[in-house]
């Protein structure tokens, strides 16, 4: 940025130039100084209380902590002086007298900065002989992945502080004081909240520790590989560990990521689904109705025959947005150029036309979008996400960063979330009607500014509209509406977080273009950053798996049909053999009724993944498929990141890597198809992707690396519209339905994961606390959801600040799908609520 | 629950402040008068009133020494000042005076929930020491003869 | 000397309105509307009053900190008097609460703010009520409120009520509290007079040092910088207690020499018992002995001799004190109004006083006096707030004095000064 100063001052007599402001702390680190810390945490507010980072500044009588202490020009500072050493060690005692020592039985041993530290720098001998301080006699469990031994406590206040400054909840606090303050939850009870185990990551020695991992290994006995959460697209960086062939552990780590310790409970705890049983090992074909072990050749020989014989037109192929880049690559080279069929997509949740007007409104193909420069605009205004549950780091990033910066953000929503809280305006609209109020504001900057935004693309498609009118169809007050127009018009640079639920909806995505486009107008530095939910969301569509564009938004020859087309057809009796990878589509489509329907009768279905899924029972052939820890590879998170992956594992049995068998049946069908190298096909991304051109991301490049501009604008398609009334009362179905993912799961993929399901079993709905009263229900209770074709129980889940009218299931549970719920072509479901009395 | 009472105080504090967090303390105060001490109940209930975690209330509940929380105590809580100025004057006399006469130990409570004895540091009544508070009172310059009769006093 | 501090201390009746107002009460208040904001702290810099919290720093000087752009601004008062051996501001609270009332609404005009808080020690009740009536009567007068006395200037009083909580002395763990926070120590800078109570300027001061501030007005800086030490002009509440004849609370010109205070006004030495050691400023400032008495008791020539004037406590110990046993009383105290937030108090004090009570029961070790001095080298000038270093120049002004009392006690297991160590902590 331009604007800021450097100071330059000593340390240790070697001249640093730092930014003004910088912490001593990083100013000696930069110089290659080491200074022990532990209250210190990046992404923190500076306490400066444990007193362990103490360092000498010419001219200054006393110590000064180097951690909250900025530096000054032609300060000179010392790291290593004899008052610093002895003040450290004599921290360090201090710190010891009253921990428990009892590092033999830690789970911590061995990785513990304590002990590193006091291995480093002292003491080497305690003088403390009195009785430690006893908290309690046995370690308590907080939360079913947390557990908790505050004899080790340090008092370093980081859990404390993570949980209400990054994670948003709060629900850590101190009990009491002096040496007897206990870090801890209220009343020690169990915790409710988003079981991120953040606290368990920042925390220096044993006293937050994570319960499945409990006496499971010394950290030395774990082999780890690199990769890429898999859950949802904000694409953490994290590390996997294994010991003897199970996975025990995922964790985040400072300086090899740009989400830092940052991972929500999905990413830290969802790692399990590894190790399942249920693993699928071998082909598997269906012979009169029931499924037969065969040998790989036999399968590829069954698919050969089966995709040869069909008509190319009739041929469909899906492939899960969870693979990696060169797995998609190649999926899409294969039904494209092998099965000679236009017919591909990458998810079965959305149009393929909303995607691709999604895509362009979001300038997807224009360049990737970083999210901490995207942090640093006057407003970031976050609409169609549902950011708290669906991208939890995302949550985190915008809280912890506008922390800093005070109220620069802006949510539209139709739920209430966490990060409202964090927010200078929070602003609720009706479900599936976010265009009107977007349209409404675009309206209100047009009323502003009619001549410099004359002839803005799509601004004619408003004209005639009132702010008032529009604002009835949101559901929105005018003043909100003026007020969010009035932040935008006065911010230089406005950042736009677009969610999944414009693609849920497909609706808002005119309103989010024009609002862009006009923002673009007046001169405003514009940043739209898409959320998504699938980690390699973008990465699928980088690659061209969709049927109206091809690999780097280039054109394609002929267009082809997305899975809802796909289905139609099936229904019709119309397609003679389709390829699903990792896409449950029976689970995901929305009309459950619909989807099972069609896809029983499509012809020849091929159904690869890990686990025995709904979709894959009524399959013909499964071929099992491996897991994002047994691959190599890239994927390309939301802002556009690409990040490498290696592997950890071997696939299970006779299980193969997606690319081994992409690769497989392309060779079977047309011999001198590409092999199975990662390393061989991303050079051929490489060389076909302008997006992708000199991209070499490595496993050690901590920040991954950033696609490029492809030049390429995507047309726009089948002209996706905007709803344009209201949404209208229905007494019968009184309550509007939203889906999405819950904050536990993801997909059903997270459903495997016994943490995870510990976390939440049963399937919940989310109500207003309004409705709640109303129905005298709370937390825990039973209510019987029907929509018109359908109904299930499910738990209840309070929520403050939701409208009442709205409520939110979870896509995410076997037992209760929330696509039933759901009819094609309709994007608001609405269902009724009764309080469930069975017992 | 709250009562109605203690929740028309709570909300007539809530107007000193600028946020409602910062009544957290008031209220505390308000429903230790009304009941002696503070239930987890009550911190829930404090809590949500102020739209803060019961966490955040627990935290102050649990710092300032003033406040009973979790931690019945009798009808009438003795509160003898040990500091300095005070034990210079015999207030170590005065506890194990007071422990004999009630026949508890300092923390207890007689079993007819009628005193519970405390310790405490300096309540800046030095001049006049050895002296006691007893629930709001200050009681000073005791003697043996005085406690008998304060004690008394008190139902 | 006229009293001007306290000169409703043996006048029942004297906290109310009416009498203060008969006695010329507020005239201040109307002065200070006249005179504008900058004259006034013009007039409390000239008049060198330095606060009399403990720090000594100047009260105008403070003022003027505060930025004028930035609103709105608050005004707090100190109330938290809680260091041992000190009842001051609870003397001028409960005998002429409208006195600080009055100083606080001058002190307000001058820099600006709108709300003002007392924050009064929860143990203080009685002193609490006072306040709350004494508000009640002011806002019935017009005095408090909107447009005080027909002028543009506004001004709200509220009594927070602290509840046990020694570091809420300290000005940013105060704020913190009134926030509804634990009551810990902020990071400085920023200082509260950029960033304080609800992230805005805010100025702290102590009861005594805002009930200067309507003398000032009225009698002009000059006439009170002619009280006092030269550096340290002006009244100052001097609170006695321990083993004095008289204990009590004097008002006398700053610099009175402790001598005379302790033999003068306080009539000397219980039982005609020879003085042992004495504690010139709470109990936090390192003891005296005998022949230190002549100081002065101002900030300058008690920190001149490695003490501090302090909180104007003074406790007076005489021959039979057992110097250990005050040391442990000491530490003790400080141990546990340790605020927990950093490692050196937290652990150190807490430390400390495990080896004074082992010390003081007769299970001391060899060395522990060594142990003592290395555990408070450890802790000095290393702690994020002032309290952990109180804790040190408490044992070590009695170390320095009484070293030989703590070595006798560990190597013969009993008390040189009454030969015996005594039960559960306290005196029998
Ligand atoms: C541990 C500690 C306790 C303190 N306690 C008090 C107190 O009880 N009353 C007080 O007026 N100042 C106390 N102070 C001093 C205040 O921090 C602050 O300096 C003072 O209120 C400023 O007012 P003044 O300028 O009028 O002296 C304490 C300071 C520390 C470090
Ligand atoms: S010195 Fe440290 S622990 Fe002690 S009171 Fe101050 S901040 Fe708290
Ligand atoms: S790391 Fe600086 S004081 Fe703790």
């Amino acid at each position: 940025m331009n604007g800021e100063k450097f100071v330059t001052l000593k340390v240790n007599g070697k001249e640093v130039t730092v930014k003004e402001g910088t912490l001593i702390l990083d100013a000696a680190r930069e110089a290659g100084y080491e200074i022990p810390t532990f209250c210190y945490q990046e992404n923190l507010s500076g306490v400066g209380s444990c007193r362990i980072c103490f360092v000498e500044i010419e001219g200054q009588k006393k110590l000064q902590p180097s951690c909250i202490t900025p530096v000054m020009a032609d300060m000179n500072v010392r790291t290593d002086s004899a008052q610093v050493i002895a003040a450290r060690g004599a921290m360090l005692e201090f710190v010891l007298t009253n921990h428990a020592l009892d590092c033999p039985v830690c789970d911590k041993g061995g990785e513990c900065e304590l002990q590193n530290m006091v291995w480093k720098f002292g003491p080497r001998k305690g003088r403390f002989t009195e009785k430690k301080i006893r908290f309690h006699e046995k370690d308590y469990i907080l939360s079913p992945v947390i557990v908790k031994n505050s004899n080790r406590c340090v008092h370093c206040m980081r859990c404390v502080r993570v949980c209400s400054e990054v994670v948003g909840k709060a629900v850590l606090g101190v009990i009491g004081r002096e040496a007897h303050q206990e870090m801890t939850s209220f009343v020690r009870s169990y915790l409710d909240c988003d079981h991120d185990g953040m606290c368990i990551e920042v925390c220096p020695v044993g006293c937050f520790m994570r319960l499945p991992y409990r006496y499971k290994a010394r950290h030395w006995d774990l082999k780890s590989a690199k990769t890429v959460c898999p859950y949802c697209a904000t694409g953490c960086r994290m590390t996997i560990q294994e010991r003897d062939g199970v996975v025990v552990r995922s964790i985040a780590r400072l300086g090899s990521g740009f989400n830092g310790r940052m991972m929500c409970a999905r990413g830290r705890f969802g790692y399990d689904f590894l190790n399942s049983k249920e693993r699928l090992k071998t082909p598997l074909l269906k012979v009169g109705g029931v499924f037969k072990e065969v040998s790989w050749d036999k399968a590829l020989g069954v698919i050969r025959e089966k995709f040869t014989r069909a008509d190319p037109k009739k041929v469909f192929g899906v492939a899960s947005a969870r693979l990696t880049n060169e797995e998609l690559y190649l999926f899409q080279k294969l039904v494209r150029s092998v099965f000679n069929s236009p017919n591909l997509d990458s998810t079965s949740r959305w149009n393929e036309n909303a995607s691709a007007a999604f895509i362009s409104a979001a300038g997807i193909p224009g360049r990737g979008t970083g999210i901490y420069g995207a942090m640093e605009a006057d407003c970031v205004f976050i609409a169609g996400a549902q950011i708290s549950d669906e991208n939890p780091v995302t949550d985190y990033i915008v809280r912890y960063t506008t922390a800093a910066k005070r109220n620069s953000v802006i949510i539209a929503s139709s739920r209430a979330m966490k990060l409202d809280s964090s927010s200078r305006m929070s602003i609720r609209h009706l479900p599936g009607r976010l265009g009107s109020l977007l349209n409404a504001t675009a309206l209100s900057l047009y009323m502003d500014y009619p001549e410099r935004l004359e002839g803005t693309p799509g601004i004619d498609g408003i004209k005639g509209k009132t702010v008032e009118g529009l604002g009835q169809v949101s559901g929105v007050e005018v003043s909100d509406i003026k007020s969010l127009a009035g932040v935008l018009r006065g911010s230089a640079s406005v950042s736009i977080l677009a969610g999944v639920d414009f693609l849920r909806f497909r609706e808002g995505i005119l309103g989010l273009r024009l609002l862009g486009a006009i923002l673009k107008t007046l001169g405003k530095q514009l940043e739209i950053l898409p959320l998504l939910d699938r980690s390699n969301q973008r990465g699928a569509w980088d690659m061209g798996v969709h049927p109206l564009f091809g690999p780097g938004y280039g054109e394609v020859k002929e267009k082809g049909l997305g899975v809802d087309g796909m289905l139609e057809r099936a229904n019709e009796g119309a397609s003679d053999a389709f390829y699903i990878i990792g896409e449950d589509i029976l689970s995901m489509y929305p009309d459950r009724a619909f989807a099972a329907r069609a896809l029983s009768r499509a012809g020849f279905l091929v159904y690869q993944d890990m686990f025995m899924t709904e979709t894959a029972q009524i399959s013909d052939l499964v071929l099992p498929g491996a897991s994002f820890a047994e691959k190599a590879g890239t994927f390309t998170n939301q802002e556009g990141r690409v990040q490498a992956a290696e592997p950890l594992l071997s696939p299970k049995g006779e299980a193969k890597t997606d690319l081994e068998i992409i690769s497989a049946i392309g060779s079977s069908i047309a011999p001198g198809f590409t092999g199975a190298d990662p390393q061989r096909v991303f050079e051929e991304i490489r060389g076909g992707l302008k997006t992708y051109e000199g991209i070499f991301p490595g496993l050690n490049d901590s920040n991954g690396v950033m696609v490029k501009g492809s030049g390429n604008t995507l047309k726009e398609f089948e002209e996706v519209k905007e709803a344009v009334s209201d949404l209208g009362k229905n007494t019968s179905y009184p309550y509007y339905l939203i889906t999405g993912n819950h904050l536990f799961h993801s997909g059903r993929l997270s459903r495997r994961s016994e943490i995870l399901r510990g976390l939440l079993m049963e399937p919940v709905i989310e109500i207003s606390s309004i409705l709640a009263d109303e129905l005298g229900v709370e937390d825990g209770s039973r209510v019987m959801v029907n929509g018109r074709e359908s109904g299930a129980v499910f738990s209840v889940r309070v929520k403050k600040g939701t409208p009442k009218e709205v409520v939110f299931i979870p896509e995410n549970f076997e037992k209760a799908p929330a696509n039933r719920f759901f009819k094609r072509g309709e994007t608001v479901a609405r269902v009724n609520i009764t309080v469930h009395s069975s017992f | 629950m709250l009562s109605e009472k203690v929740r028309g105080e709570i909300r007539g504090v809530l107007r000193n402040y600028k946020n409602l967090r910062s009544a957290c303390m008031a209220a505390l105060q308000i429903i230790q008068r009304e009941a002696g001490h503070i239930t987890e109940a009550d911190m829930s209930d404090v809590a949500s009133l102020l739209g803060v975690n019961p966490v955040q209330v627990e935290e102050v509940g649990a710092f300032y020494t003033m406040y009973n929380v979790r931690k019945p105590v009798g009808r009438h809580h003795i509160q003898v000042c040990t500091n300095l100025s005070c034990s210079l004057l015999g207030a170590g006399h005065i506890v194990n005076f007071i422990e004999r006469l009630l026949k508890i130990k300092t923390g207890g409570t007689t079993q007819d929930k009628r005193f519970t004895l405390s310790t405490v540091e300096c309540l800046g009544s030095c001049a006049t020491a050895p002296m006691m508070q007893v629930d709001e009172d200050y009681y000073e310059n005791l003697t043996e003869e005085r406690i008998n009769e304060i004690l008394d006093g008190l139902k | 000397m006229e009293k001007i501090l306290l000169k409703n201390l043996n006048n029942p009746g004297g906290h109310t309105l009416d009498n203060y107002i008969a006695g010329g009460g507020y005239r201040a208040v109307k002065e200070a509307l006249k005179l504008g904001h900058d004259h006034i702290i013009q007039m409390v810099k000239d008049s060198g009053l330095r606060g009399r919290g403990g720090a000594g720093f100047p009260t105008g000087l403070k003022w003027s900190f505060i930025p004028k752009e930035v609103y709105p601004k608050y005004l707090c008062c100190n109330a938290d008097e809680g260091e041992p051996g000190t009842f001051k501001d609870r003397g001028i609270i409960e005998y002429d609460p409208h006195l600080l009332l009055e100083g606080m609404i001058i002190a307000s005009y001058a820099i600006g703010a709108i709300s003002a808080y007392i924050y009064i020690r929860g143990e203080f009740a009685f002193g609490a009520k006072r306040l709350w009536e004494a508000i009640k009567e002011a806002y019935e007068k017009g005095l408090l409120g909107k447009n005080i006395l027909g002028s543009d200037f506004s001004i709200d009083i509220y009594v927070h009520r602290g509840f046990g909580a020694y570091i809420c002395g300290e000005e940013t763990a105060l704020l913190e509290s009134i926030e509804g926070f634990r009551g810990q120590p902020r990071k400085k800078p920023p200082f509260p007079a950029v960033w304080g109570l609800y992230g805005k300027p805010t100025v702290i001061n102590n009861v005594e040092t805002l009930s200067c501030i309507p003398s000032i007005i009225l009698n002009g800086p000059k006439w009170f910088s002619s009280m006092g030490s030269e550096k340290s002009p002006g009244p100052k509440l001097y609170c006695v207690s321990g083993h004095v004849n008289r204990p009590g609370l004097y008002e006398l010109p700053m610099g009175t020499p402790l001598r005379e205070i302790v033999y003068n006004h306080a009539g000397g030495i219980k039982g005609g018992r020879n003085l042992k050691a004495v504690i010139p400023g709470g109990v936090t400032a390192p003891m005296l002995i005998e022949k230190e008495l002549d100081v002065p008791m101002d900030f300058d020539s008690l920190a001149k001799i490695g003490s501090m004037l302090g909180s104007g406590g003074v406790v007076v110990m005489d021959d039979t004190t057992c110097m250990v046993k005050a040391a442990y009383i000491i530490n003790r105290f400080f141990s546990h109004e340790s605020c927990g937030k950093c490692t050196p108090c937290r652990e150190g004090t807490h430390w400390m006083t495990e080896v004074l009570k082992r010390i003081e029961y007769g299970e001391g070790k060899p060395g522990d006096v060594e142990l003592l001095e290395g555990v408070c080298a450890n802790i000095f000038g290393r702690t994020f707030c002032p309290l952990g270093d109180g804790a040190v120049m408490a044992l070590r002004g009695a170390l320095k004095n009484f070293r030989d009392e703590f070595a006798y006690h560990v190597e013969n297991k009993r008390c040189a000064a009454r030969g015996g160590f005594g039960a559960i902590g306290v005196w029998e």
